[in-house]
């Protein structure tokens, strides 16, 4: 059990993949302005990274890594070029039937999700998630644990720093640091606080 | 007749924020005493340990000039030796930041903003006595022009400038922030002194040298300038809460965070740390004077009441998570008060949000 919380806070906080690997800036940054808007998008983030994560574990297990065919009878074929292409075409179709899923039942949830469900698409921390994941060998359980937890990191971050950028109003900032200019410094401060994450362990 | 409208804070009152800067001042008299004194007294008691009839460096000079000597027991050569090294750090610190101030204010042609006494009075004392003055000036240089002034000045940052600027500091120069060589009083020497493993503060160091938790208490122990007394940042909280300068909520939420996660942590196995029980925790480091001074920052923490409650429950419990937990800060009370600062926004908004459903729902027919 402690090595599954201890991947949650891993990928939530210590590895934040908005705040430690600024993964996913161009949508982070973009759409921090308002709190609803931000909440859509770091709950469609949510969702997508915790089913787009284990789904890239079963194809990458079971069709791409070196020897992974050979339940088929080919086990020296050894497909992971053909990861990074895969998993764009997976997070792009999962982001489809997710959005489908949700329209036909859960219609006042795709209300509010439509239209970053496909932004969600061209996010970079998605694919970072899935990439992180081979290259960490996590198995499906893991990576059940490893979406969740960088899904809920990345909603974290956007949220903290929607607070953080409507709070700003109030502010007398120079001309030439309104508006992103302003918000990259906030994203970085928000980072410097989180290094206090940084070092804990967990079990 | 004309009038000047001068920029905001417009607070028409007795109580207005010099009056609260003029207090926060007041209060952090008996802090800037015990850096003073005990700053000297661990000196002295270091020196008399290494059997060391002069202390290094220019300092040493200074002391035999004056000719004050270094008993340990003398009040006089404790507070001299403390002021030789508080008083340069303070003047760095000082200058550092009088000249952002006036840089920002000339080149944005605003008028010079206020609080910058407080300001540099609180950096310093948070800072380690044996800290190189070019870091204290980088210091305060990134927390005043980052933390503050890129926001347009006192009342319009989001985070707390001593915060940020002390972070930077413990994220650039681990070494001098942390670990034992800014501690330790004589060069080349490595041998674990009193002073540096107090400045580790991990409970195995204080069993090694068996410090009393009342000596703790009073402060008479190795620590950053100004935050070892919990005795003195309880009179500055008495003056605080009594003018209403502090919000008594953050400051309960910190101590209710801090003492229940402890509590919880004492039931988790683990090493030394986890043990630690709640009345050491209160002393330790920078703990009190986080609680005091630097939380209940009145622009960055959070503004409902119900967020100050929670804003301190969430400061006091990540204050014993990165102790506890974490070995990269001994002492987890900036990191934790900056992630408060970060999350106050958050907090104030979720708190106005569930107030006007609440009261949404109460006008339904």
């Amino acid at each position: 059990m402690t090595g599954y919380a201890s991947i949650f806070v891993q990928a939530a906080f210590i590895e934040n993949l908005a705040l430690s690997f600024f993964l996913g800036m161009c949508m982070f940054l973009a759409v921090s302005r308002r709190m609803e808007t931000a909440f859509g998008l770091g709950l469609a983030v949510l969702v997508v990274q915790t089913i787009t994560v284990p789904v890239n574990n079963l194809i990458n297990g079971y069709l791409l890594a070196e020897g992974a065919l050979a339940w088929a009878g080919l086990p020296d074929v050894d497909l992971s070029f053909l990861a990074l292409l895969s998993f764009i075409g997976v997070i792009a179709a999962m982001v489809q039937i997710v959005e489908m899923v949700i329209e036909r039942y859960l219609p006042a949830m795709h209300q509010r999700l439509g239209i970053y469900l496909p932004l969600v698409t061209v996010n970079c921390a998605i694919l970072g998630g899935s990439l992180f994941m081979v290259d960490r060998k996590y198995d499906l359980p893991e990576s059940v644990t490893y979406g969740l937890g960088t899904g809920f990191g990345w909603l974290l971050a956007i949220l903290l720093l929607a607070g953080i950028r409507e709070k700003l109003k109030y502010s007398d900032i120079p001309k030439g640091l309104q508006g992103t200019g302003i918000a990259f410094v906030v994203v970085g401060l928000i980072s410097l606080g989180f290094l206090g994450f940084k070092g804990i362990t967990v079990g | 007749m004309r009038v000047v409208t001068r920029p905001a804070p417009h607070i028409r009152d007795a109580f207005n924020l010099a009056a609260a800067l003029r207090w926060q001042l007041i209060a952090l008299a008996p802090c800037v005493a015990m850096a003073l004194y005990n700053t000297g007294l661990q000196a002295n008691l270091t020196l008399e340990r290494l059997k060391l009839e002069v202390a290094p460096g220019w300092r040493g000079d200074v002391i035999q000039a004056l000719g004050v000597g270094l008993d340990p027991l003398s009040f006089v050569a404790a507070v001299i030796h403390g002021a030789l090294y508080f008083l340069p750090i303070l003047i760095t610190v000082g200058v550092t930041g009088a000249f952002w101030s006036w840089a920002f204010a000339t080149a944005r042609h605003r008028p010079p903003g206020q609080g910058l006494a407080v300001l540099v009075l609180l950096f310093a004392l948070v800072l380690p006595p044996a800290l190189p003055l070019w870091q204290a000036a980088l210091g305060i240089s990134f927390g005043l022009v980052v933390g503050r002034e890129i926001f347009g000045g006192i009342g319009k940052n989001v985070l707390n400038p001593v915060l940020v600027g002390v972070a930077f500091l413990y994220v650039t120069y681990p070494a001098q922030m942390t670990i034992e060589s800014s501690w330790v009083m004589v060069d080349a020497f490595s041998e674990p002194t009193y002073l540096s493993l107090g400045a580790l503060q991990r409970p195995e160091a204080l069993a090694w040298v068996a410090t009393p938790w009342e000596l703790s208490f009073l402060g008479l122990v190795p620590g950053a300038f100004g935050t070892t007394s919990t005795v003195a940042c309880i009179l500055g909280a008495g003056v605080l809460l009594y003018t209403r300068t502090a919000s008594a909520r953050v400051i309960t939420g910190v101590l209710l965070g801090m003492v229940l996660t402890s509590i919880l942590s004492n039931n988790l196995p683990g090493d030394a740390y986890f043990s630690l029980s709640f009345h050491w925790h209160l002393t330790l480091g920078s703990f009190a004077f986080g609680a005091v001074f630097l939380a209940t920052d009145q622009t960055t923490s959070a503004m409902t009441d119900t967020g100050r409650w929670i804003y301190g429950f969430l400061i006091g419990a990540l204050v014993v998570l990165f102790r506890v937990a974490n070995g990269h800060h001994p002492d987890g009370v900036m990191f934790a008060i900056l992630m408060g600062n970060i999350a106050a926004p958050l907090i104030d908004s979720l708190v106005v949000r569930a107030n006007i459903r609440r009261r949404a729902r109460r006008h339904v027919d």
